[in-house]
């Protein structure tokens, strides 16, 4: 009885010993580097407050790209209770980040202001660790729901990565600009004001900034995400195509030689001709049964028969003959796209080369998203 | 035992000393989960699926009376290998958008077409089965060893499209066991369509169970979607998974298991012993004999004290089930040893006579106003004028008199199976007013209500004395006794009776005519209302409650009046429209509609057989939550353009309930009022349906309303 006691205190003793708390420190230290953002916004639904992430000494601090921001009386909360005007530096949509700068009075533009801040991240040194992998327990740091004020510290959630992958997003109709990895965590950060929060590891490693309210269109769901450290972006400057990553866009962001680019406009077009046609899109979500295939056709040559049902295009998933040309304007010509169709209870795999459509085909009419403005 | 005490807190001391860094306890758990997670991973099936609907549930376009509609998302979701054969398992929810395919993926393998084998409709589990052998089945992670507090991981497919990666979890604890009726488990990790169909992981890399969306209240497919993420959620024991993988096998969706009938108190859930209120047609408790009092005392040896306590015992069970079963009968106990459960699906048939009743009569006896075609009293030869004086059933020698009028005629054939053969002593119609009295019984079979609507239905409908007492049986040596809780005659009709303080003041308490701008006092809810003119305090009323359709509320009363009033005039009815607090109804307004109904038609004789709500739009989807949920007061639903957002609720027999059903075949929910007609015949509620031509969202036509009116007339049909 005595021993089993024993043995029992024993396995016991670890949980129990005091001051064990592994995370207190952490959020101590990663507290010190949030800042509560006050900015524009309070009617229809939108939120006028938002939260970040100190990277320099200097009261340089990241954001998401919101409405928040739209103001010229940006204020921010600092972890010693300062309450301060800021300034924003510059922002890239495709990253959904914004560069601001805490103002201090007197000061110009681009001049050091002299806040000397102890705490804060240095986005090279963190886009440098190692990435957080799917089961790693996770801080996200925020002021969700604008529960702190002035020197009150934001909310620590503690929850899991569960993945990191590409955020298939939706904001209302309209589709999230970012479309690299991002993690996805099962701490509830996607209500209000958390965007821009920092989410560390247990060890206070930043590994991305929390992002804004979206949904995940694969699952219909609210999604809990943060776009890592190293996130990058490929930009169009013309014929040119350049890769910026988080910390290039801080780095000449702070210099001030960041330049927002034009976004190319969506190609729009049908893309690559395959020459199938389908049953009539009666539904949300018809499935895309092969109805006719023209003579001479991509589709012919390549053996698919009406009746068939297209089923994946280069492994993604195609759910309705409205995904199936979402798909295929982002095809051309003369490229080889991979088929699998359904015939029978079997999937069949089929390459097919995209041809041009014959002139005075009447091509496909998607209907597209509004533009955004 | 001090000395054990002592003895146990030096050795914490000393483990205390030495204690590895705090750290390093995050690390190991984080690793185990890993591990754990890793382990269930080649169990974890990729699902995709092609074509469905973009939204599910809501009945379409939301309002009342239930979650909105949801968007079903187009991205992958989770299954998992219950059978080397290639069976899947996984949350109904995951197909309730009606997909026309469905593709599985097992780690390291092809990607397959699958076919839904079954569904099990009380766990909402769908078994699928896709061309794979000598798959690996993960093991079970003992039902009886879940403990509240252990870990869990959440596990699904949805977030990272490669199959090939540990599919990703959320990290919580067991929260509860036995939950949703003794069937679930529930977990504070975050529960979602992100994971619906994927394993709920012990830390030991066993399954604890399969993930499923589920709600004690709800039932259906999306029922305890609107709880994703927030911390409860529930999954089925991985044990109780692969016990009913066989049955699924055989192809036939397995549902609940139930004995089939209703208890005399349908909302004490805690208070009251269960007592057997009406037994349905084809089921279980009458196969083996219960009777209409029975109280249920034992089920499987556990004490059964009140109806949570039942819904526990049996809401684990499937039909085909065995029981035991202890019930008390006239104080003595009875044992029915292997009970097979019957189905949930053999819902109540309304048992029927074929008639309508002459209305506010105190004579003895009921005057038949009308015989249904083709129905039990019209095969046994009953005629209008006719009066139905004592029924029993066949065998019984002493019939029961009926003195407490239609309504208590219609209680006793509410209690009685729909196939029983009665004895029925009529008072023949006499031919010429000097005629001598004749008696005589009849045989007749008690049918089930079906929903034929009378073309015409004869003029009265009333005697006109609804404020007298009903005669008493002048037999000698007193009045019969009834059996106790069948037939008292306190239940009759005149319950209605108009509360009023003096005659003088009759007047003033039965305004007639439009009444606009009326004010509830106690909810400052607004209506308006009209009684007509022509009101009778001694005949009694039946009642159309209107709710309006988006922002209409209270403008529309002139044009409801004027389509209503000569009907109103005719057939005895009041119309009252209630209005919305907001533009559109919710459903949270239903309990101040109801009070301030009851509070306006006080002053008035009203036939509660006859209270009907009616709207079209929002209006009728208002109108359908309010048939369902104010059933003591509603007796039918008259609905143009609206659809059940749920799957329909069960059929009582206490609370009858009828249903009129309007779609316009341009009206983009047809698809939905048509799944509603679908839903409330299987549970063998009557219900009309009418599809207008070339009609959207528009009022109905002059036939259908013509046919509304008869069957407004036809609710108190016995």
């Amino acid at each position: 009885m005595l021993r089993r006691f024993c043995l029992f205190a024993l396995l016991l003793a670890p949980a129990v010993a005091p001051a064990a708390d592994p995370f207190v420190a952490v959020t101590e230290q990663t507290n010190r580097k949030v800042v509560k953002v006050f900015g524009a916004g309070g009617f229809r639904g939108a939120t006028n407050y938002s939260t970040g992430t100190l990277i320099s000494a200097d009261g340089h601090f990241l954001t998401v790209a919101s409405q928040t921001l739209d103001t010229s009386e940006l204020i921010v909360h600092l972890y010693d209770g300062r309450r301060m005007k800021a300034v924003v530096l510059v922002t890239e949509p495709e990253l959904d980040v914004a560069l601001c700068q805490v103002k201090v009075d007197g000061k110009k533009p681009g001049e050091p202001t002299g806040l000397k801040l102890r705490d804060y991240f240095d986005i090279e040194v963190e886009a440098k660790k190692p990435h957080a992998e799917p089961g790693d327990w996770v801080l996200a740091f925020s002021n969700l729901f604008e529960i702190a004020m002035r020197d009150e510290p934001v909310s620590v959630m503690q929850g899991t990565v569960m993945s990191y992958s590409k955020l298939h997003g939706r904001r209302g109709i309209f589709d999230f600009p970012y479309t690299g990895d991002v993690y996805v965590v099962d701490a509830i950060t996607n209500g209000p004001g958390a965007g821009g929060g920092p989410l560390t590891n247990r060890k206070g490693d930043l590994l991305g900034l929390i992002g804004r309210e979206i949904k995940n269109s694969l699952s219909e769901t609210w999604i809990n995400y943060a776009i890592p450290t190293d996130a990058t972006v490929t930009l169009r400057d013309g014929e040119k195509t350049e890769t910026v990553s988080l910390p290039e866009f801080v780095r000449l962001g702070m210099q001030g030689k960041y330049k927002p680019r034009i976004r190319p406009v969506a190609a729009s077009g049908p893309g690559g001709y395959t020459g199938i046609k389908f049953v009539p899109n009666v539904l949300d979500r018809t499935p895309p049964y092969i109805d006719e295939i023209m003579p001479g056709s991509p589709a012919e040559k390549g053996g698919l028969l009406v009746n068939d049902l297209v089923s994946f295009i280069d492994g993604e998933p195609i759910y309705s003959i409205k995904s199936y040309h979402e798909y295929m304007k982002r095809t051309r010509a003369d490229m080889t796209v991979r088929l699998e169709v359904r015939r029978g209870d079997n999937l069949q795999s089929v390459e097919l080369k995209l041809g041009e459509w014959p002139k005075g085909m009447l091509k496909p009419t998607v209907t597209l998203p509004p533009e955004k403005k | 035992m001090p000395r054990t005490l002592i003895f146990a807190a030096v050795a914490l001391g000393l483990v205390a000393v030495p204690m590895a860094r705090a750290d390093d306890v995050n690390d190991a758990t984080e690793k185990a989960m890993k591990q754990a997670a890793k382990s269930v991973a080649p169990f974890v099936v990729k699902i995709e699926t092609s074509g469905g609907r973009e939204t599910v549930g809501g009945g379409g376009g939301g309002g009342p009376g239930g979650p909105p509609a949801i968007r079903k998302g187009v991205g992958p979701t989770s299954g998992l290998v219950v059978d080397k054969d290639g069976y899947i398992i996984t949350s109904t929810f995951n197909f309730a958008n009606k997909p026309s395919d469905i593709f599985v993926t097992v780690p390291g393998k092809d990607r397959k077409v699958a076919k839904v084998v079954a569904t099990d409709t009380s766990r909402m589990l769908t078994l699928l089965k896709a061309d794979y052998t000598d798959l690996p089945v993960p093991p079970a992670f003992p039902k009886q060893n879940i403990t509240v507090g252990q870990w869990s991981l959440a596990m699904g497919r949805s977030l990272d499209p490669e199959v090939t990666v540990v599919p990703g979890y959320s990290r919580g604890v067991i929260s509860a066991v036995g939950r949703i009726w003794g069937k679930a488990v529930q977990t504070d990790a975050k529960v979602s369509p992100v994971n619906y169909g994927g394993p709920l992981a012990a830390i030991d890399g066993r399954v604890i169970g399969v993930l499923v969306p589920a709600s004690p209240q709800g039932e259906g497919e999306t029922a305890g979607v609107e709880w994703y993420d927030s911390g409860i959620g529930f999954a089925i024991p991985f044990e109780d998974v692969l016990k009913v993988v066989p049955r699924l096998k055989g192809g036939k969706d397995v549902g609940r298991g139930m004995l089939g009938f209703n208890p005399k108190e349908p909302g004490e859930e805690y208070n009251v012993p269960v007592t057997i209120g009406s037994i349905a047609s084809d089921s279980a408790a009458l196969k083996i004999g219960l009777k209409v009092g029975d109280v249920i005392v034992r089920i499987d040896g556990k004490p059964v004290p009140h109806y949570s306590a039942l819904r526990h015992t049996l809401g684990p069970k499937y039909e085909g089930d065995a029981i035991d079963l202890v019930v008390t009968r006239d104080g003595k106990e009875m044992k029915f040893d292997k009970v097979v459960l019957g189905s949930a699906n053999t819902a109540f048939a309304q048992p029927f006579f074929g008639i309508l009743p002459m209305r506010d009569d105190p004579e003895l006896g009921v005057e038949i106003r009308y015989v249904y075609p083709n129905s039990p009293a019209q095969v046994a030869g009953l005629k209008v004028g006719d009066r139905v004086m004592k029924i029993a059933p066949v065998g019984v020698p002493q019939l029961v008199a009926i003195t407490g009028g239609r309504a208590q005629l219609a209680q006793v054939v509410r209690g009685l199976p729909v196939g029983m053969d009665l004895q029925v002593l009529v008072k023949r119609k006499k031919e010429k007013p000097d005629d001598k009295d004749k008696e005589e019984t009849v045989k007749l079979k008690v049918g089930a209500l079906n929903e034929e609507l009378p073309e015409k239905l004869p003029m009265p409908s009333t005697a006109g004395k609804a404020l007298e007492k009903p005669k008493a049986t002048p037999a000698p040596g007193g009045p019969p006794k009834p059996p106790a809780g069948r037939n008292k005659p306190a239940d009759e009709e005149k319950a209605d009776e108009p509360k009023k303080d003096g005659d003088e003041k009759e007047k003033d308490d039965t305004p007639t005519g439009l009444l606009t701008d009326q004010v509830n006092k106690t909810n400052a809810r607004e209506y308006w209302m009209y009684v007509p003119d022509n009101y009778d305090r001694n005949k009694s009323y039946g009642v159309i409650v209107w709710l309006h359709a988006a922002g209409k509320g209270g403008r529309d009363a002139k044009d409801m009046k004027k389509i209503w009033e000569d009907y109103c005039d005719s057939a005895n009815f009041i119309l009252i429209g209630p209005k919305s607090k907001k533009n559109e109804w919710t459903s949270t307004e239903a309990e101040e509609v109801v009070t301030t109904i009851n509070a306006a038609l006080k002053p008035y004789t009203i036939d509660r057989n006859r209270i009907v709500v009616h709207g079209m739009g929002i209006g009728g989807q208002m109108a359908l939550y309010l048939s369902y949920h104010a059933r003591d007061l509603v007796r039918g639903a008259a609905v143009s353009g609206a659809a059940l957002p749920g799957p329909a609720k069960d059929n009582l027999p206490n609370q009858p309930l009828a249903f009129f059903l309007i779609a316009g075949d341009k009206d983009p929910l047809l698809k939905e009022i048509q799944d509603t007609v679908e839903k409330v015949k299987a549970k063998k509620f009557p219900a009309i349906y009418r599809q207008l031509k070339d009609f959207g969202k528009e009022y109905i036509d002059q036939k259908t309303l013509d046919e509304l009116c008869v069957w407004l007339d036809s609710l108190d049909r016995i």
